[in-house]
């Protein structure tokens, strides 16, 4: 189990700082075995947690401990040396020495053992992960998923008792990430051992997260688990990270307190609000920007005007572009102004005879709407 | 057939540099990466007193270490008394001069190729469990050691060069403190002309030679 509370202020003129002045990193957080995702945008603080972990860093103010045993106490002006925490930290760029083979980058991660035993435990981590054909190859010989299976190998052969992956996946082609997430969630499995996972991919923090963190400048504003998460995202800026394809700004025209409603008038290209939509009731006053997010999940089409619907929000627009992805296709349609995206199925798609310029219907509940005050 | 020249002079002078060399790159390379890695008061200080025997007249660097290091001076004494021979007006004060006209040269290329190392490495082998000698031997040093090659040829280079301040602290006694520099200049004064000629030819032939290593040392180390 690793806890932590870390408060670090950085000055305006400090790089993780934003263009608009300073940031304050202010989080705490409990991470037991197996996987926690840190989500979040570019510059929410997930790598300065990170490196705030690893003593990297040094936070103004925190707690950090591991299994019981404290690495940082502002409180007793106590910071245990990065070597000494056993902290094993793969890094985004996964700073494999270039000097060294692979398998001598993994035989200095072994250090304390005979030399015998350390070429041995090199050889056989190399070969759980696959990799023992690059042993005697240079970090750049050697292909960018080979090197992040190498990188994997060498911060387990020092023994941590917590890993820190940065955004392990990142640079990696889609092939390459599936089998490497299958050897992570293999290793989670076989370790137990508390694992930092930063990433802003929704689909890797759902297919290996047991928990997500959501930080944003530099706090924690939500966590649990990551379909939990994502399914109602505590911001617009989380939602957008989510994946959420319509967001939009509007004005709340209306309330209604008994019918617990209220109605939102969406801006469109020109800031003019053209289009209305239902929403769960708020906290904002009418005439108060709002923000509302609705998956294109939720968002159901028509080729013809639905009635008896319970859904109370039908909008009437025009498809002005189809997207075929891998598993669904998006559907963009264009309503006063305002483009919707909703998601089909090849099948409907074809049945309905969807195509750019036909008019069609969308329909969502009321309580498909997230709304978020301010913009 | 007699030489051309007295072969004394450049023999001394290969010997003060490479000894000189080895002291410079030892101390520099410590200079270097303490000035290139650790933060602390007087940094930009130390770097400018490291770096002025670079800008200083040769007379100037050569009058403070005969001032430093005479037989009146503490070090002087100190060293005396346990070598058994004093340290100015001999090859090894020689080494002495030619080592403080060297140093800024190293430090300074040193603190660049030291600098040049992505400290990420260095963070990478502490979490692995490295202590800084070993962060420091294994990792930052290997990753630099092509600059800090480059910085030791043009030390040496240098080294094999020094004229002013080795004249006032080793002065010129042929066959004893008489370097391949303090020859041309006795030569010329004499006007052994054929003797002073040679001389330079093999100097600057020697100088061509180590910038153009140094030069595609540092080239390799871009690539």
């Amino acid at each position: 189990m690793l806890n932590a509370r870390i408060r670090k202020t950085f000055p305006p003129d400090s790089e993780s700082a934003d263009s608009d002045g300073g940031f304050v990193l202010d989080v705490e957080f409990a991470a037991p075995p197996g996987v926690t995702i840190l989500f979040g945008a570019s510059g929410s603080g997930k790598t300065q947690t990170l490196l705030s972990v690893a003593g990297l860093t040094r936070p103004d103010e925190g707690l950090i401990a591991v299994q019981g045993e404290t690495l940082f106490d502002s409180s007793r002006n106590f910071s245990l040396p990065v070597s000494r925490r056993r902290v094993g930290y793969v890094f985004q760029s996964l700073a494999l020495f270039p000097h060294m083979t692979a398998q001598a980058n993994v035989e200095f991660a072994a250090h304390g053992l005979p030399r015998r035993e350390r070429r041995e435990r090199a050889t056989a981590l190399l070969e759980r992960f696959g990799v023992g054909h690059t042993a005697a190859r240079r970090p750049r010989e050697i292909s960018g998923g080979e090197a992040q299976r190498v990188a994997l190998a060498r911060t387990l052969a020092s023994e941590p008792r917590l890993l820190l992956l940065d955004e392990p996946l990142s640079a990696l082609d889609e092939p390459v990430k599936l089998s490497i997430m299958s050897d992570l969630r293999e290793m989670n499995r076989r370790l137990r051992l508390p694992i930092l996972y930063v990433t802003h991919s929704r689909d890797e923090a759902l297919a290996l997260g047991e928990r997500a963190l959501v930080f944003e400048r530099g706090r924690i504003v939500a966590e649990g688990e990551p379909h939990e998460v994502f399914g109602s995202p505590a911001s617009p800026g989380v939602a957008r990270l989510a994946g959420v394809e319509n967001i939009f700004e509007g004005v709340v025209v209306s309330r209604d307190e008994s019918a617990g409603t209220m109605l939102v008038g969406l801006k469109n290209d020109e800031g003019v609000a053209s289009c209305g939509v239902e929403v769960p009731l708020g906290r904002a006053g009418v005439g108060s920007r709002v923000t509302i997010a609705v998956r294109s999940g939720d968002v159901l089409l028509a080729a013809a005007e639905p009635k008896g619907l319970s859904a109370r929000n039908v909008l009437r627009g025009r498809v002005s572009a189809v997207e075929r992805r891998s598993s669904e296709t998006l559907v963009r349609v264009g309503c006063g102004g305002v483009t919707w995206a909703a998601s089909v199925t090849r099948q409907s798609l074809e049945e309905l005879s969807i195509e750019v310029g036909r008019e069609v219907w969308l329909a969502f509940k009321t309580h498909s709407c997230r709304v978020f005050d301010g913009d | 057939m007699t030489p051309a020249v007295e072969l004394f002079p450049l023999w001394l002078s290969l010997r003060v540099a490479a000894v000189s060399t080895l002291f410079v790159v030892v101390a520099g390379v410590a200079l270097a990466w303490l000035l290139a890695r650790v933060r602390f008061r007087g940094r930009e200080a130390l770097d400018a007193l490291v770096t002025l025997p670079l800008v200083l007249p040769p007379t100037v660097l050569g009058y403070y270490l005969l001032v430093l290091l005479g037989r009146a001076s503490p070090v002087g004494r100190l060293y005396e008394s346990l070598i058994g021979s004093p340290l100015v007006f001999t090859w090894r004060g020689a080494v002495v001069a030619a080592s403080a006209g060297a140093l800024p040269l190293m430090v300074k290329t040193a603190r660049a190729a030291i600098g040049g190392v992505d400290s990420q490495y260095e963070d990478a082998a502490r979490t692995l469990g490295r202590s800084e000698w070993q962060v420091f031997a294994r990792v930052t040093l290997p990753l630099a050691s092509r600059g800090i090659l480059a910085a030791a040829v043009l030390a040496f280079a240098r080294s094999l060069g020094d004229f002013g301040a080795t004249l006032m602290v080793a002065g010129n006694i042929p066959g004893k403190t008489q370097t391949a520099s303090i020859a041309i200049y006795d030569a010329t004064q004499a006007g052994r002309d054929t003797e002073a000629l040679t001389l330079v030819a093999i100097l600057s032939l020697t100088a061509f030679a180590l910038l153009y290593a140094t030069n595609k040392l540092a080239g390799a180390n871009v690539k």
